[in-house]
């Protein structure tokens, strides 16, 4: 090959390539929706004088253009491969492999979170249950960042720091221990939460410390179609489905569920939402601020409050069997002060359980 | 607009080539001009005007001093155009700067005006007054606006240079011939440096960033950032510059190169020979020799090359660490052409340590945010502060960008380009499949979104 036919190839095959990327960007539809990255896809922007002039135009055609970019996620997944196999990067964006589990890296511990979590259920104790009869529970889980970083070399956050800080700042709750309960398969491999199916022990634990006795017996029910995580996605290459999951009784299918933020009767399990983007949303619906389940077979009269994330969702039906009446606040979405409009703190069992992701991220509690 | 982005790769770019080569020859600078306008405003909008002003002050200065050439206007032309170029230079880059320190040593509280520092302004001054200079010692002056404003506002040089004098690229601007081999050297360059910047530079920029907000530091970790620092440094700009030279053959033009392997010199003269040539070469053309350079007496030598490093650390920012960042180097210039030049000259391993040393020093306090923050990292390289030697994160990291560190290190030297030489001859195909899939592997990188932005923005 002399040296003028390397160069017209070379000027080929490059012009080849950013004239099919860019003529494909132009002819194929815009996208609204990323599935694997599990978020709304940037949309072309208003274009105006004032922001043109303003430069947001400019900042978002940016972030359009990336977004809709042709084949994003091959070209995510390539970066991810390149990063892995050439660089020897061991973490992308903070998601790391370590065996079959996908694993978001939770590092460091940020006390400043532990303090604003702290502030917030001080505030609702203050506010709700200072002088009450209700007897006050915390618990929390660890993700799975604290049984995978350690043998696969990965950082992890000062757990035993955070559980010590936690029970500290939270001296007018009984704290239960679940941690030795746990282990890295009683989380989906591509997903941060844990598996209905694996946790009845963990929630026996909670229950016997709560003073109750949970010994329903449940069917084990299997979707049929594989479940893929929020985590696959972020990975960017190619990971395994997994089955998904549930736990059902006569119990459960007899509960009345209610949902008030959108003011309307649900499903323990939500079969659409399984079908749906984000599988995990099928316990309770996902994510809600405030959500009732009552169970008119219950033979007393107690109630319990769980305070709680996505976690809850999944081991709140495990509860049921005990309780005449649960409810579920989620304070990442509705602020305390409305709580009152809503429900008396007078004598049931609260318990504040709380995944270390979330008390890590103290910002996003209200 | 920056050249590492989808907007510019995949949208600007071909658009611009596909207007330049279909055009009529007489309209080729008219349409570089526009485009040009419109990658500037894309980043800048409002600065536009400001830009245009500096080249009609340009345009107008040349042609006045053209006219009363020999004569004492032709003088005050220049002082006057060369005082608003320096005067808008120093209004939007310097205000806040000076009025900070007024306010430290006076304890009086006039409020900052927290301008918006325009886009490269800080190379298109130095080229109009390059040329404003030229003109005035000599040269004839440009007649045609468009050109002249080409000249200054050319796109693949306009915000990171390199700097071009005016005389360097004049006949290019009348008479420019783009042929398939130039057109393949300038993709070959460009991709070469889009690489560089986006998938080494902006890596290692990660692990800088890292650092820095680490709370869990070590001397390993300080050493790692020093480390990652100067290579995230040399691979923005040194990648930057390739892409505006690679450009420029596209477009038929003859850039100057602007880095020639920095971190292979045993000196920091031969170091300030390698990195940001253009640079130098301005200082020394429109500074140092004016001044005197080295002729006179060696007090008088001292205060020139004082003169041009304090401008030189003043270039690059405005703030006590820039100041400092240059009289670094130049006192160590100064004790090097003074004392042990030929010692490291001559040496074998002592001049690759002993410049790799004062370089990481001395990008760490370029880097800093003040001067106390870089004393601070500079200490931390030595084990003060009472940190531990090495830490988990520490350990994590250098496991996880090592892989990385260790082809940037690689990659700063000429052993690639010898390499690649050699597989070339015997595989001329690799070449065109290795661009290919490094424009792929660079569009994987912009896709995913990762960490992107160019340093040399703030100049």
């Amino acid at each position: 090959m002399t040296e003028k036919t390397k160069n017209k190839v070379i000027v080929l095959m490059i012009s080849f390539m950013i004239l099919l990327f860019s003529i494909m960007h132009w002819l194929e539809p815009d996208k609204e929706f990323s599935v694997s990255e599990r978020r709304k896809l940037a949309q072309f922007p208003e274009l105006s004088g004032e922001r043109v002039i303003s430069g947001k135009f400019m900042g978002e055609f940016e972030s359009y253009v990336v977004d809709q970019f042709p084949f994003r996620d091959g070209f995510r997944g390539m970066k991810a491969l390149m990063s892995q196999k050439i660089f020897g990067q061991k973490d992308q964006h903070g998601i790391y492999k370590s065996g079959d589990h996908i694993c978001k890296m939770e590092y460091p511990l940020n006390p400043e979170s532990l303090d604003r979590v702290s502030d917030r259920f001080l505030y609702i104790y203050n506010k709700y249950m200072e002088g009450t009869d209700v007897k006050l529970y915390f618990s929390i889980i660890p993700d799975k960042n604290y049984f995978l970083a350690e043998p696969g070399g990965y950082l992890r956050m000062d757990y035993e720091e955070l559980f010590a800080e936690m029970q500290k700042n939270t001296g007018y709750m009984t704290y239960i221990s679940i941690a030795d309960l746990l282990e890295a398969d009683d989380f989906y491999k591509t997903d941060i939460h844990w598996r209905q199916e694996k946790i009845v022990d963990t929630a026996k634990r909670i229950g016997a410390e709560m003073g109750i006795t949970l010994d329903e017996q449940y069917e084990v029910c299997e979707m049929e179609q594989s479940f893929y995580g929020n985590l696959s996605g972020q990975y960017a290459l190619p990971t395994e489905g997994e089955n998904l999951y549930y736990l059902m009784n006569e119990t459960l299918k007899n509960c009345d569920v209610f949902d008030y933020e959108n003011q309307r009767r649900i499903q323990v399990y939500d079969m659409e939402k399984a079908e749906g983007r984000d599988p995990y949303e099928m316990f309770l619906s996902g994510s809600l601020a405030l959500v009732t389940i009552t169970n008119p077979w219950a033979s007393s009269d107690k109630e319990l409050v769980l305070f709680r994330d996505s976690f809850g969702s999944s081991i709140a039906p495990l509860f049921v069997g005990a309780y005449k009446k649960i409810t579920l606040i989620d304070i990442r979405y509705i602020h305390p002060d409305l709580l009152e409009q809503y429900m008396t703190f007078k004598d049931q069992d609260v318990l504040f359980l709380y995944s270390t992701l979330s008390l890590n991220h103290g910002e996003i509690f209200k | 607009m920056l050249f590492s982005s989808i907007t510019f790769l995949y949208y600007f770019l071909p658009v611009m080539l596909i207007a330049y080569f279909i055009v009529p020859k007489r309209m080729k600078n008219a349409v570089l001009l526009a485009g040009s306008l419109v990658f500037y405003a894309w980043g800048e909008v409002n600065y536009v005007l400001l830009m245009v002003i500096s080249i009609l002050i340009g345009y107008i200065s040349g042609r006045w001093m053209e006219h009363f050439r020999g004569r004492v206007r032709a003088k005050w032309g220049l002082i006057l155009s060369v005082g608003i170029h320096l005067g808008l230079l120093g209004i939007f880059k310097y205000t806040d700067f000076f009025i900070s320190n007024i306010n430290r040593l006076t304890g009086s509280s006039f409020p900052l005006l927290k301008l918006v520092l325009p886009l490269g302004i800080s190379f298109y001054t130095f080229q109009i007054i390059s040329y404003e200079v030229d003109v005035f010692r000599g040269m004839a002056a440009q007649k045609n606006i468009v050109k002249l404003a080409v000249y200054i506002s050319m796109f693949p040089q306009l915000i990171a240079g390199p700097i071009v004098r005016y005389e360097a690229i004049a006949h290019q601007l009348d008479e420019r011939i783009c042929t398939l081999d130039g057109m393949a050297r300038g993709l070959r360059l460009f991709i070469l440096g889009l690489g560089k910047k986006v998938i080494l530079a902006n890596t290692l920029g990660e692990l800088c960033e890292i650092f820095k907000t680490s709370s869990d530091k070590s001397v390993v970790f300080f050493w790692m950032y020093g480390i990652a620092l100067i290579l995230q440094i040399y691979f923005d700009f040194s990648g930057y510059s390739d892409m505006a030279v690679g450009l420029g053959h596209m477009f038929g033009f003859a850039l100057p190169k602007n880095f020639n392997y920095p971190f292979i010199a045993k000196s920091v003269t031969e170091f300030w020979r390698r990195w940001h040539m253009s640079l130098g070469r301005w200082f020394r053309d429109y500074v140092y020799i004016p001044m005197g350079g080295n002729r006179g007496t060696k007090a008088k030598w001292l205060f020139n090359v004082g003169i041009v490093w304090l401008l030189t650390g003043l270039w690059h920012g405005a703030g006590w660490n820039f100041i400092v960042w240059g009289l670094f180097f130049g006192s160590l210039l100064v004790a090097e052409k003074l004392w042990f030049l030929k010692k490291l000259e001559r040496s074998s391993w002592l001049g690759h340590v002993y410049l790799t040393g004062v370089v990481i020093i001395g990008f760490m306090i370029f880097d800093a945010d003040s001067v106390a923050q870089a004393i601070k990292n500079i200490g931390g390289l030595f084990g003060f502060g009472h940190i531990a030697f090495i830490s988990n994160e520490s350990q994590y990291y250098l496991r996880s960008y090592g892989g990385m560190m260790a082809a940037a290190l690689v990659g700063a030297t000429p052993l690639p380009k010898r390499i690649a030489a050699k597989v070339e001859r015997r595989w001329p195909i690799v070449e065109p499949i290795f661009l290919t899939g490094l424009l792929l592997a660079v569009t994987a990188c912009l896709v995913d979104g990762s960490f992107n932005p160019f340093l040399y923005f703030r100049f």
